[in-house]
């Protein structure tokens, strides 16, 4: 026989770094970049695996970029259910940063994208 | 030096939607027949390892509730998780103890009971299969999402089509209709598959495997073991190979193809020192269809951008160069996360013996490979097996 089991229920916090959030806010994006070696960062590490260091600088990311792939997601997970069907894509940008984006527009893969963000998350417009 | 390992025992569970026993008790239905088959007992085993990713299961540390119910208590002091290559890092501990002579038997059982959650849960769970904070968080990725990027960016570069996805799919259900442990047991045809719901375009419902629930086992021994038991048919891993890669998809900096499946490739082809054109059966990783279409090319069995072409000219089938996943394969025969590795092991220890009755592919080199994928391209690992 089936029977309801005791349900868990996850709440979690988690963090970013304030530059990051800040960045969007202004419909930038940046990545870290380590003052010893030269190693960018994205997603944006504190640390440099490269050289060991922990000096970084944040620098600002190109909004130019190229679609590299995307994908149209219908069946939407928990915490989307309520978006209307997006894109998902990975956009390389003119500076070599792989980077994903929601594509707004018509999507194609080798298209350009003038990336920006919608205060919470990076968007690529096709153009 | 390592000492030679040989797979003397495998089981496989009935997979499916399987309410009707526990996660332990669907572990001991593939552990009974690995017993069975090689002829041993609990107390001759020296090393269990169980692998689970168990999330999506009531027992989020299964692994003791495994080792009581089936006689294995003081023999599990772990288990493993490689996303849904559990089931081959799993295989990976237990031959490494054998390997190594810290153990002359090691058994890897690896099980999911994954229906006990929600579908919006259990999707919710495989969307965070890459970097949560860098990627679910903000753009609500799923796991089909990943899978769609490389099959999208495969279609743009090398024109692979959904129709030639699709055949890996209708290749599955017909063989899976065959095989009574597989998860569905009916044919399905190229217009039923494109015209599925699409779930993360490109790819379908029936591009996609299902949410399953099993369990499979195999049973590892020394070559002085098997002598000693003198076991009549066992089957060498002659090689293995284990890679990953970013966890952050965009990283990885091209996607037609998983880097983790060509480095784990090459490493096993030489330790085995064979070519890919050796191999005569394989399982290769089929999540989804573009999975087996960039598994043939990362294997080797093709050029990079013909794996389309290569399922169109029938050369996967049973009696092609290379039978690919002839039980069914994740798509028909089910993905219980934990077990699928295990269960690939099962399904090329079947072949290489003869067992595999209607399913059999004709061999004369006997010389098998199995192929594990973990999460979305973030691990890989291969092992070529012969008799
Ligand atoms: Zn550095």
């Amino acid at each position: 026989m089936q029977v309801d089991a005791i349900p868990l229920s996850i709440k979690y916090k988690i963090n970013y770094p304030d530059e990051f959030i800040e960045a969007v806010k202004r419909g930038e994006i940046v990545a870290t970049r380590c003052k010893n070696c030269g190693s960018v960062y994205f997603p944006p590490q504190k640390d440099c695996y490269n050289c060991g260091k922990n000096e970084m600088e944040w620098i600002k990311v190109s909004n130019e970029g190229e679609i590299m792939t995307y994908s149209i997601v219908s069946q939407k997970p928990q915490g989307f259910e309520n978006y209307k069907d997006y894109i998902i894509g990975i956009v390389r940008t003119k500076d070599g940063i792989n980077l994903m984006a929601w594509i707004k527009g018509q999507p194609k893969v080798g298209g350009k994208v003038r990336l920006t963000t919608d205060d919470t998350r990076i968007i690529g417009e096709v153009v | 030096m390592t000492r030679r390992v040989a797979v003397i025992g495998v089981g496989n569970s009935k997979f499916g939607r399987r309410d009707d026993v526990s996660v332990q008790e669907l572990a001991w239905e593939s552990i009974k027949e690995a017993l069975n088959d090689s002829g041993v007992s609990q107390s001759d085993i020296g090393l269990v390892v169980v692998g689970s990713t168990a999330y999506r299961g009531i027992e989020l540390y299964p692994a003791p509730i495994v080792a009581e119910y089936s006689g294995l208590t003081g023999k599990v002091p772990l288990r493993v998780e490689a996303m849904c290559a559990t089931g081959l890092a799993a295989a990976l501990s237990a031959y490494t103890a054998v390997a190594s002579g810290l153990v002359d038997m090691a058994m890897a059982v690896g099980v999911d009971k994954m229906t006990e959650v929600d579908t919006s849960t259990s999707l919710a769970i495989g969307g965070r299969g890459g970097n949560y904070q860098w990627e679910y968080h903000f753009y609500g990725t799923t796991f089909p999402t990943y899978y769609a990027l490389y099959a999208t960016r495969h279609m743009a570069v090398y024109g692979t089509t959904e129709e030639q996805m699709a055949l890996v799919s209708v290749k599955a259900h017909k063989y899976g209709a065959m095989n009574p442990k597989a998860h569905f047991q009916k044919p399905v045809t190229v217009e039923e598959v494109l015209k599925s719901r699409v779930i993360s375009w490109p790819i379908k419902l029936l591009d996609s495997c299902p949410i399953s629930d099993g369990s499979a086992t195999a049973i590892f021994a020394s070559e002085e073991k098997v002598k000693e038991l003198k076991i009549d048919s066992p089957v060498w891993i002659t090689g293995i190979g284990y890679a990953n890669d970013y966890a952050y998809v965009a990283r990885r900096g091209e996607w037609v193809g998983f880097k983790a499946t060509q480095l784990a490739a090459r490493q096993a082809y030489n330790m085995a020192k064979v070519t890919p054109n050796d191999i005569e059966v394989a399982t290769v990783h089929d999540a989804f269809t573009i999975a087996e279409i960039m598994g043939y090319e990362d294997l080797g069995f093709t050029e990079k951008g013909k794996g389309g072409k290569f399922i169109e000219e029938g050369q996967s089938e049973k009696g092609g160069k290379v039978g690919v996943n002839l039980f069914g394969g994740l798509k028909a025969k089910g993905h219980p996360l934990g077990a699928t590795g295990l269960s690939m092991i099962y399904e090329i220890t079947k072949q290489l013996r003869d067992e595999a009755d209607k399913l059999q592919q004709p061999l004369k080199k006997y010389i098998g490979l199995v192929h594990n994928v973990g999460g979305t391209g973030h691990f890989a690992y291969v092992m070529v097996l012969r008799r």
